[in-house]
């Protein structure tokens, strides 16, 4: 892990004015000196700032397992000037501070291994006011994503950014991750629904952006460069989000599929003449898995190698019909095998089950995850040259597809044979990603669609991304955050 | 063996119903309609039979407007043979279905009649005894397993303090709990075969009922909305609102 080194070194060159640093076993112990904690506890009270060990671990991972949890102390404010308060205190004292939300993250974005501070969002939890004309609502950052479509449909509107962790993750981290997820296909990702942004940044001032506005080409869009910057920029506090029309009548479709190429077949012939909310994919091990754990019934009982999951609104009637001739079309060209539409809502809900649990499902095998993407055009020649070095490299090793396929977005997941250490699979997986990040590298691809950078996939970034592109991203991390106290180590080493 | 199912059409489950501004019903607009769960396990229950080589036939009758075609679709898709509408305006209610569906019965003369045990949008739970009772069939209501042993069909009854299980004379009828199977979903091929699979129409005149009606909807309100709730400072305070203010200790 030699990446982190540099990381490391800024933390305690600047840290050991301010704490005891101990070293132990592989990991370190940050103390904070008394009068620091001091004056944490007066910004925010000392019951919003968590010193117990439970907490520590609680608030100092998101869903990675690869580091250990190890914040210095957690604190938890209640108003934007205490965040400010807090960014303020930590460029004085040589502080490191990690922005939380959700911690549903999957790149160790949120990871607190390095007796930083964690800033979490929780208590910025206020649905704010909400302007019907314009469509807006302005959320705090803690606000739940689930929450914030609660309240959509509540209005009689809809929030459409969804996917599996959203009854956990908050808006703050959404915006931080610019998270993807199920419905990208037709409405895109969180940054197409965020028309304005508070945010302090590294020095602790606090910046308005945008302010709801549909068109603002004043100047460079700051807005934009805050989102997915994985809290190394700025602690975003509020949010203003655009909201549109609840769908009508979703109905739900899972197609069994011979082969990846046929998937894309497919997916062409419908997006041809329908819109559709969603098209995903999974393989029959990820379904077989679902099944197996989550008490859900196969679509059918014939396996196929693959399954597509496609969701369309009915509006006029006659889509459902559409639809159907579009299937007895794909079925006569070979591309499906079989398929089933769901009958009624509870049937659309178990039929997204079976490819929304499954991150959820696997999450106890400790699997190695990959995020990639391509342009959909070149899904079907990336796909068959990863499947083929994957199935040489990996033998031994159970693979689990699914993902965003619609959007050129595939999850490859390595399940950990329990023989090996969460370490030794770890290296063992890095050393094969390589070869993968390679063919990404080739179709100019992405190595992380919508997970982001965090620290796992630091040591990739050059696959997707120009040195002059991360030379330039370095320089406006400066900007932002001169003393380098935002998420110090994530995404990449100053 | 025959066996006769039947189909009810009703707002989704998952819907969230509203009640009309003028009180005279639940706002049916735009709304989403589906087969009812109970009647969904009946039809699951027959396709089973016949899959087991116990059935000979299933026929899916849904009572109605033209718009229930949708729902007997649906069960010709998830493995019924044919389908029978039977034509009336609005929703009927339980004694009608029940002389309506026995008038089918004459016609077809099924060995078994699977109902679901009531549908989610009355909430009668009357339908199946009412045809038990006017067909003089034996009745196995609230079924959670069936077995068809020879000319007698065990019924497993989800009651109160268990289960208990009865025997019937065939010809009769059973009527479905949530716990008797789980429905499969429609397959795409059979829902295309379905679209060619025989569906008669009925009048109520076909069959020698003249639908008339026992209830009249005097009003149908939404349900008292919940109080917020509030937080109190200390157990004292908690002891005081419930004994003073909410009397329900004392
Ligand atoms: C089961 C499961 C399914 C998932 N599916 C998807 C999916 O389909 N698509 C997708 O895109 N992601 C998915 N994710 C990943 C994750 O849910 C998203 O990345 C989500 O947006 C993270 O939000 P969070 O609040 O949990 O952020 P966290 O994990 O807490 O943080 C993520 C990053 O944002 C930073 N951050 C958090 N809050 C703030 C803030 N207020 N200001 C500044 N920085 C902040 C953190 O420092 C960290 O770098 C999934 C995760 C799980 C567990």
């Amino acid at each position: 892990m030699a990446g982190f080194a540099g990381a490391y070194d800024s933390i305690c060159g600047r840290a050991v004015n301010a704490a005891i640093i101990r070293i132990f076993g592989g990991g370190f112990q940050v103390t904070l000196a008394p009068d620091l904690l001091d004056k944490l506890s007066r910004i925010v009270g000392a019951n919003k700032l968590l010193m117990d060990a439970e907490a520590h671990v609680q608030y100092g991972r998101d869903w990675t397992r690869v580091e250990t949890p190890s914040p210095a102390a957690v604190a938890l404010p209640g108003s934007i000037e205490q965040v400010q308060a807090l960014v303020q205190l930590a460029n004085a004292e040589g502080l490191a501070i990690v922005p939380s939300g959700g911690r549903t993250g999957l790149s160790g974005g949120a990871v607190a291994a390095r007796g930083e501070l964690v800033v979490a969002l929780d208590n910025l939890n206020q649905i704010g006011a909400f302007n019907s004309i314009d469509r807006s609502v302005v959320c705090g950052a803690g606000v739940i994503t689930e929450q914030l479509q609660q309240f959509a449909e509540d209005q009689g509107l809809h929030y459409p950014v969804d996917f599996a962790s959203s009854g956990s993750s908050q808006i703050g981290g959404n915006v931080a991750t610019n998270a993807g997820g199920i419905k990208v296909i037709r409405y895109g990702m969180t940054r197409d629904w965020v028309v304005g942004l508070k945010v302090v940044t590294g020095t602790g001032e606090l910046l308005e952006l945008n302010a709801g506005l549909i068109k603002n080409n004043a100047g460079y869009d700051l807005r934009h460069l805050m989102i997915g910057s994985e809290g190394t920029l700025g602690i975003i506090v509020e949010v203003t989000i655009r909201l549109c029309r609840a769908p009508t009548d979703l109905a739900v479709m899972v197609l069994g599929v011979p082969d990846m190429p046929s998937i894309m077949s497919t997916l062409a012939e419908f997006r041809q003449q329908m819109e559709l909310t969603a098209f995903e994919f999974f393989s029959e091990p990820a379904l077989q898995k679902v099944v197996a754990h989550q008490d859900l019934q196969r679509p059918f009982d014939e396996p196929c190698a693959y399954y597509a999951l496609l969701e369309f609104e009915q509006t006029s009637g006659s889509e459902m019909d559409q639809a159907m001739a579009l299937f007895e079309h794909c079925l006569e060209q070979g591309w499906v095998l079989d398929g089933v539409v769901s009958q009624s809502v509870a049937q659309a809900r178990n039929l997204w089950r079976l490819r929304e649990d499954i991150s959820e499902t696997i999450a106890r095998w400790a699997p190695y995850k990959n995020d990639l993407s391509v342009v959909v055009s070149k899904v079907p020649e990336f796909l068959t040259a990863v499947e083929a070095l994957v199935n040489a490299a990996y033998p031994d090793f159970e693979i689990i597809w699914y993902g965003h396929i619609g959007d050129g977005n595939v999850h490859l997941n390595i399940l950990k044979p329990e023989s090996l250490s969460i370490a030794d699979f770890a290296e063992q997986c890095g050393e094969v990603s390589k070869g993968v990040f390679e063919i990404v590298r080739e179709h100019r691809g992405s190595v992380s669609a919508e997970h982001g950078v965090g620290v796992l996939k630091k040591p990739y970034l050059p696959y997707s991304r120009s040195p002059l592109e991360i030379e330039l991203m370095r320089a406006i991390k400066r900007s932002f955050d001169p003393n380098g106290v935002l998420n110090p180590g994530k995404i990449f080493d100053l | 063996m025959k066996v006769l199912v039947a189909v009810k059409r009703v707002v989704d489950y998952n819907v969230k119903v509203r009640a009309k501004a003028d009180g005279t019903g639940a706002d049916l607009n735009n709304v989403k309609m589906a087969i009812n769960p109970f009647c969904e396990i009946a039809i699951e229950e027959a396709v089973r039979l016949k899959e087991a080589g116990v059935a000979t036939e299933v026929i899916a009758v849904s009572i109605g407007d033209k718009s229930c075609q949708e729902q007997i679709r649906t069960a010709l898709a998830l493995g019924a043979d044919r389908g029978i509408q039977v034509e009336t305006d609005g929703s009927p209610e339980p004694l009608v279905v029940a002389k309506l569906l026995k008038g089918v019965i004459a016609k077809e003369e099924p060995q078994l009649v699977i109902l679901g045990k009531q549908s989610i949008d009355g909430d009668n739970n009357q339908t199946g005894q009412m045809l038990g009772a006017l067909t003089n069939m034996p009745q196995g209501t609230f079924a959670s397993e069936i077995k068809v042993e020879g000319d007698k069909l065990n019924v497993t009854r989800e009651i109160d303090g268990g289960l208990q299980t009865i025997a019937l004379n065939l010809p009769a009828i059973v009527t479905t709990d949530l716990r008797l199977n789980e429905p499969r979903y429609a397959s795409l091929p059979n829902i295309m075969k379905a679209k060619k699979k025989q569906l008669d129409v009925y009048t109520p005149a076909d069959l020698g009922v003249e639908p008339s009606a026992h209830l009249t909807t005097v009003k149908v309100e939404p349900p008292a909305e919940r109080q917020a709730g509030i937080i109190v400072e200390s157990v004292e305070q908690l002891v005081d609102k419930l004994k003073n203010e909410a009397k329900v200790i004392s």
